[in-house]
């Protein structure tokens, strides 16, 4: 390990398990649950989509987390962003985090996108001084000119992702969050957002990363997270994992 | 961001003002009642002189606290409100802007909506089965004061139901205080309660003046009646939001609900109308805090005067109480609302 640098941590990921309870059946009604405790035939399922996970992040790093489907990638962003508790171990996050949305959550379809801006912005923690002062620069960088004004249930799906897109790197946040992202838009607009991405970067952003696309990965992570089934199969240098993973 | 903390004397300063604001009105405009009761006399400056010194010394320890760092619930509560103001305001306006958006009487409809149903209802009531002869004075006011406070109420619940449901992509994805749904769908439907008092107020104008009723000063308490009603609201909001979660049958179970706990409160019907059939119903409206909020806005808007220093206690109660429940309700069960929705 050449990379030791003792500079400050910004995600401390410390033995985080979580488990799910899975009913044989999902209960779903009052009905069900009453005849299932009625008969006792209530029983879980453990299953652990997260075991003993530790890494940490550390200040301007671009981690990649990779993984198989079901290796616990998403599960793993929730906990740090806190929307998930983990069951055991603990999350430190020194600095706030700004989730990069999936396609449309956080917007409302019957809004302009002027306000959609201002909505969206507030949910992530934006202010609103702040998002007045920047709503140009945000406007200027979705290209969507006039269009801003319409409702954006009439957005086309490549007008929605620039404006998410837009929004949420206006700010510089100390933690990114991106999970698979970059696949939007046009080429011209996916040139402008990763030119943004190295931006960030370059300011000092944390990025975690998660994707399929290896190329990506090794063209803008430092490091990676390889996980599978769970658990940690591997932290390293982006060439190493990713040479290892394509095995 | 906003790493700045809370500036607490201006916040105190604004409370402080507030509260004599308050006391000022309320003195005003129920100075008769407090005259009737028992902490008429000196008692009654003795009381909210010491509430108010109460209130600077909780202010004077969280500023201190502020500058130790220890925590406090104040505190906390501040800074919680300085954070999500802008958030809350965003979603209220949104859920308002929603509302409306493709009709073309647009907010016109929350004046609009009181007033038709009242229409109706005092023709079925007046003129198909007449519930006047029950010693209901001006009962067409009578019969708005209650559907307009119930229906408040029930927009309030039924929004409330589905905010963490509704939210579910959201609350999958960005971390926000999840209170903060439930809260911000009562208070939408809150606004729309606010309008309605528009119509109202109108209403017993034009009326008053055919039938000789007069607006008097006490119209100054109907914020006061509004404040229980939203507190309650909120509360029954926390619960109902976080029982959906986890049985949708909540939405349907409600639904029933709802409409018996319509009949049991008496919008349509005075309560004289069960003296003597049924008693014990009577009695069991006690228990009814709908009941008692909508005699709250009744009294002060019929009777042009201010409810019994009493009724103010337990309203006061019953929405604190059950804000108090709801929260805990809330609060336990939170962390599985993602395992869930």
């Amino acid at each position: 390990m050449e990379q030791k640098k003792s500079e400050k941590i910004m995600i401390d990921v410390q033995d985080v398990s979580m488990r799910f309870m899975m009913s044989n059946d999902k209960i779903g009604s009052l009905k069900e649950m009453v005849t299932q405790l009625i008969r006792g035939k209530i029983q879980f399922k453990e299953f652990w989509a997260l075991h003993d996970v530790s890494f940490h992040v550390e200040k301007g790093e671009v981690m990649g987390i990779i993984g198989r489907n079901g290796a616990g990638k998403s599960t793993m962003l929730k906990i740090i962003s806190g929307i998930m508790r983990p069951t055991k171990g603990s999350v430190v996050r020194n600095g706030n985090i700004v989730p990069m949305l999936e396609l449309g959550s956080g917007f409302d379809f019957d809004l302009s996108g002027r306000e959609n801006v201002f909505l969206n912005g507030a949910i992530l923690g934006y202010s609103k001084e702040f998002l007045m002062e920047k709503f140009d620069e945000i406007l200027a960088f979705s290209e969507l000119g006039e269009f801003i004004e319409m409702p954006i249930r009439n957005y086309s799906s490549g007008m929605l992702m620039r404006l998410a897109f837009s929004i949420a790197t206006v700010v510089e946040p100390e933690i990114l969050i991106v999970d698979e992202i970059l696949a939007v838009g046009d080429e011209n607009f996916q040139r402008k957002s990763r030119q943004r991405m190295m931006e960030l970067m370059s300011g000092g952003t944390t990025v975690l990363f998660v994707s399929h696309n290896l190329d990506q990965i090794r063209e803008m992570c430092n490091r990676v997270v390889w996980l599978d089934g769970g658990t940690v199969r591997m932290v390293g240098e982006t060439q190493e994992v990713c040479d290892a993973y394509k095995i | 961001m906003n790493k700045k903390k809370a500036d607490l004397t201006r916040i105190g300063r604004f409370v402080m003002g507030f509260y004599v604001l308050c006391v000022l009105i309320f003195t005003w405009t129920a100075w008769e009642q407090i005259q009737n009761s028992r902490i008429r006399g000196a008692a009654y400056p003795v009381v909210a002189a010491v509430l108010l010194i109460l209130l600077i010394l909780y202010f004077l320890h969280l500023k201190n606290c502020q500058k130790t760092g220890k925590k406090s619930w104040g505190l906390d509560f501040i800074e919680t409100v300085r954070k999500y103001k802008f958030l809350m305001e965003q979603l209220v306006s949104r859920d308002f802007k929603i509302k409306y958006k493709r009709s073309i009487l647009g907010v016109f409809w929350s004046f609009l909506n009181p007033l038709l149903q009242m229409v109706v209802q005092y023709v079925v009531f007046s003129k198909l089965f007449d519930l006047r002869g029950m010693g209901i004075t001006h009962y067409a006011i009578y019969l708005l004061c209650g559907i307009i406070i119930w229906n408040g109420f029930n927009d309030c619940a039924t929004q409330a139901l589905h905010a963490i449901t509704g939210n579910a992509s959201l609350i999958t994805k960005v971390y926000v205080p999840k209170y903060i749904y439930p809260v911000t769908k009562v208070l939408s439907a809150g606004v729309n309660l606010l309008f309605a008092m528009v119509p109202l107020l109108l209403v017993t104008l034009i009326y008053g003046l055919f039938n000789g009723l007069y607006l008097t000063k006490t119209v100054l308490l109907i914020p006061v009646a509004l404040v229980f009603l939203i507190i309650f609201a909120i509360g029954v909001g926390f619960l109902l939001s976080s029982l959906m979660v986890f049985f949708h049958d909540v939405e349907f179970l409600w639904g029933v609900f709802s409409m018996m706990w319509m009949y049991a409160t008496p919008i349509i019907y005075g309560i004289d109308l069960l003296r003597g059939k049924a008693d014990w119903l009577v009695t069991l409206l006690e228990f009814n805090p709908m009941y008692h909020y909508v005699s709250f806005l009744r009294s002060i808007i019929i009777d042009g005067c201010s409810p019994a220093l009493m009724e103010y206690v337990v309203c006061g109660a019953f929405s604190l109480g059950m804000l108090l429940i709801g929260a805990l309700v809330f609060k336990k069960t939170q962390d599985k609302f993602i395992l869930y929705i």
